[in-house]
């Protein structure tokens, strides 16, 4: 019994390979399918993501299991054998429980602690109950792998920190309103990060979005994507004293909100906070308004600092993570090591159980004349020296089996025992 | 009896200190849940200790200075752990925490002292007008201490210094919010306050203004807590001018409280 990990990710293989992979991985069942049935297969998953394609498989060990996954990914990639030796890589038992552990909890992604990647992996193994090619190994391995991810995120704060421009806004806007349940966005031109700041927003919960663009029918177009208020470029002044936070992308050369405009903004909305985002260069929004009291402006060089020292903190905190995961390996691979010595001792059990019953079936005759509370007793004690006799070889061959040296123990005790 | 339940808290409020601050610079809220759960725990034994004092002593438990600030500190905790059920503020405690301990340390130098309370100081008028104030005082505490930090908060994500303490401290609007609500409900018990003293100072001596240093740096931070509930609820103050002047107010009462008796004589035991 073996398990080993093998793939393709974002730093190994370039993107033309990743996507040759990805593609023609779509049937995803018959993925799964082709995978239990090459031989000595026992069990498999199979994870594939923009970034990365995985085949998790237990394996009953044999050497040309290995080169016969090799080249079903060959073939499934539609690569050559040199991209693929350059590409792939291969890891066998606790290198593969590691890789799985760190995968899951988005220490081997892209962007560090990004969270979709904990999804992903539990897609993947939801498809591979479906289609019943897991099994004892891959469900345990993979139900640790998912508590491993949730201990990396609680533990540390490897996710907590925003690390994209439109998160961080996000982010911020939450430092400051608490929550932005009844909070209004102004958006002003149409640029793409602040329309995607605009969907983050959207999904936290904001109040309205309203629309304003030089071109009114842009305003009118992204209000309707958006469910929002579009209105025309000439109320944006009047619109200022509205909203909680303006966002503003337009491509205008000078700036279009000015210090005043946002004072008397700011007056008309009795001192309330504000908070404005500015990620056009050049810029739009007047930096003298951010000098004012209850206002704060971000531009866009501000939001990518913050973004920067994240990532610089993520790093930090992923040393933690992986003091945790070698915690976890360790103690998977303690119960992985004590697995190839259960048979013999479920086998070592019943054969004793099996004397039990029937030298109790042949005591019956003299049994018979003793009262219902003695013949219970006999079982009784006879039950706790059979279990006092059977502890220390099962304790002894757990013990050699952590060390990884049990194999001459099992022997010896199949040979004895008759097993 | 009730001085172990005391000493026992003291401890308490002592670890939660300690927790609180070392969420901050661990960057960890689970730390400061915990501390949360160690304050809670203190506050608990903190009121039996009150309990025990106010039955045993057959009078209210503030009769001297020591008394009173560990009344003041009990109801700063109470209130904040109030305020915990209603807004994420965990973090807030970093600063309450320790400024609870610092009150609880000055309280158990003379906790136990007998007190001699001249005749004249004695009468229900005297009760009430002793706890509307250190009640009102501990909200006015509150208070300052959540404006501090919304001033720290702002002046953070006003200079782009968003990774470090801004990220486990409270969101600006949940400390302008406490800020907001301390005042508003600190102002009224206050102004009773001040009130029943009056009136039982009138019944006594016949007069209810005496030039006393203590009432007038209390009038003064009186008109300066009015000028604020008036911003805040009339013209919408609210933010970093609002916690400003909620400070510079703060130190007014306190001086009445405690600096006032240090560099003045007055009529009042405390």
């Amino acid at each position: 019994m073996s398990i080993i990990l093998l793939g393709i990710n974002h730093r190994s293989a370039p993107l033309s390979i990743r996507e040759r992979l990805s593609i023609s991985c779509g049937e995803e069942g018959k993925t799964l399918e082709a995978l239990k049935n090459i031989p000595h297969v026992r069990e498999a998953m199979y994870l594939s993501t923009c970034n990365r394609a995985e085949v998790l498989v237990n394996i009953k060990p044999a050497d040309e299991v290995v080169e016969k996954l090799k080249a079903f990914i060959t073939e499934h990639g539609n690569l050559s054998p040199e991209e693929m030796g350059k590409c792939l890589y291969v890891y066998r038992d606790e290198d593969a429980v590691r890789h799985l552990f760190r995968v899951a909890s988005s220490l081997d992604s892209m962007i560090m602690g990004e969270p979709q990647i904990l999804g992903q992996v539990k897609d993947a193994y939801r498809l591979c109950v479906r289609q019943k090619t897991s099994g004892v190994i891959l469900n345990k391995l993979l139900h640790h792998a998912f508590s491993v991810a949730k201990r990396v995120r609680t533990e540390t704060s490897i996710a907590s920190n925003a690390v994209s421009v439109s998160f961080a806004a996000v982010k911020l806007a939450k430092k400051i309103f608490g929550t932005l349940g009844r909070k209004k966005v102004l958006l002003v031109g149409a640029g793409e990060m602040a329309q995607l700041a605009a969907r983050h927003l959207m999904d936290n919960g904001v109040d309205r979005i309203i629309f304003t663009n030089r071109t009114y029918e842009n305003a009118v177009k992204l209000a309707n994507d958006f469910h929002g208020l579009p209105v025309e470029f000439e109320l944006l002044e009047e619109k200022l004293g509205d909203v909680d936070i303006v966002i503003s992308s337009t491509g205008s050369p000078d700036c279009i909100i000015s210090g005043d405009m946002v004072a008397t903004a700011l007056r008309r909305r009795r001192n309330r906070l504000m908070f404005l985002i500015d990620v056009a260069v050049p810029r739009d929004i007047d930096p003298a308004a951010g000098k004012i009291d209850n206002v704060y402006l971000y531009n866009i060089d501000d939001l990518q600092g913050v973004v920067d020292e994240n990532m610089q903190s993520r790093l930090n905190e992923a040393r933690d993570a992986e003091a945790i995961i070698d915690e976890e390996v360790a103690r998977f691979s303690g119960w992985f090591a004590t697995l190839e010595v259960v048979p013999t001792i479920v086998d070592l059990k019943n054969k004793i159980e099996e004397i039990v019953r029937g030298e109790t079936e042949r005591s019956h005759s003299w049994m018979k004349d003793l009262g219902g509370e003695e013949r219970e007793n006999i079982e009784i004690l006879v039950n706790s020296i059979v279990n006092k006799i059977l502890h220390d070889p099962v304790v002894g061959l757990k013990k050699e089996s952590l060390n990884g040296e049990a194999d001459p123990y099992v022997a010896v005790v199949k040979k004895l025992f008759k097993l | 009896m009730g001085m172990i339940f005391f000493k026992i808290a003291l401890v308490a409020y002592f670890v939660s200190t300690v927790g609180y601050v070392s969420s901050l610079f661990v960057g960890r809220v689970k730390v400061a849940k915990l501390s949360m759960w160690v304050f809670s725990l203190a506050f608990a034994l903190h009121t039996v200790c009150i309990v025990i004092q106010w039955t045993g002593v057959a009078s209210i438990p503030s009769a001297n200075i020591y008394g009173s600030l560990s009344f003041i500190a009990w109801a700063i905790s109470g209130a904040y752990l109030a305020f915990q059920t209603k807004t994420k503020t965990r973090v807030l405690g970093a600063f309450v925490s320790p400024a609870i301990l610092v009150m609880m340390i000055a309280a158990s130098s003379g906790l136990m002292c007998g007190v001699s309370i001249p005749p004249a100081l004695r009468g229900p008028w005297v009760i009430v007008h002793v706890l509307l104030l250190l009640t009102g005082g501990a909200l006015f505490a509150l208070a300052c201490l959540a404006g501090a930090m919304y001033l720290l908060q702002d002046n953070l994500i006003k200079s782009k210094k968003v990774s470090g303490f801004s990220r486990m401290f409270p969101s600006l609007r949940d400390l302008d919010r406490i800020n907001h609500i301390c005042i508003v409900w600190g102002f009224p018990l206050l102004t009773f306050g001040i009130i029943a003293g009056s009136i039982w100072a009138w019944t006594v001596w016949g007069s209810s203004w005496y030039w006393d240093p203590k009432q007038i740096f209390t009038a003064v931070s009186w008109v300066i807590y009015a000028i604020l509930v008036h911003q805040r609820i009339v013209i919408g103050w609210s933010g970093r001018k609002a916690a400003v002047l909620s400070i510079v107010a703060f130190a007014g009462l306190l001086f009445a409280f405690i600096g006032v008796n240090v560099f003045f004589v007055t009529i009042h035991n405390f």
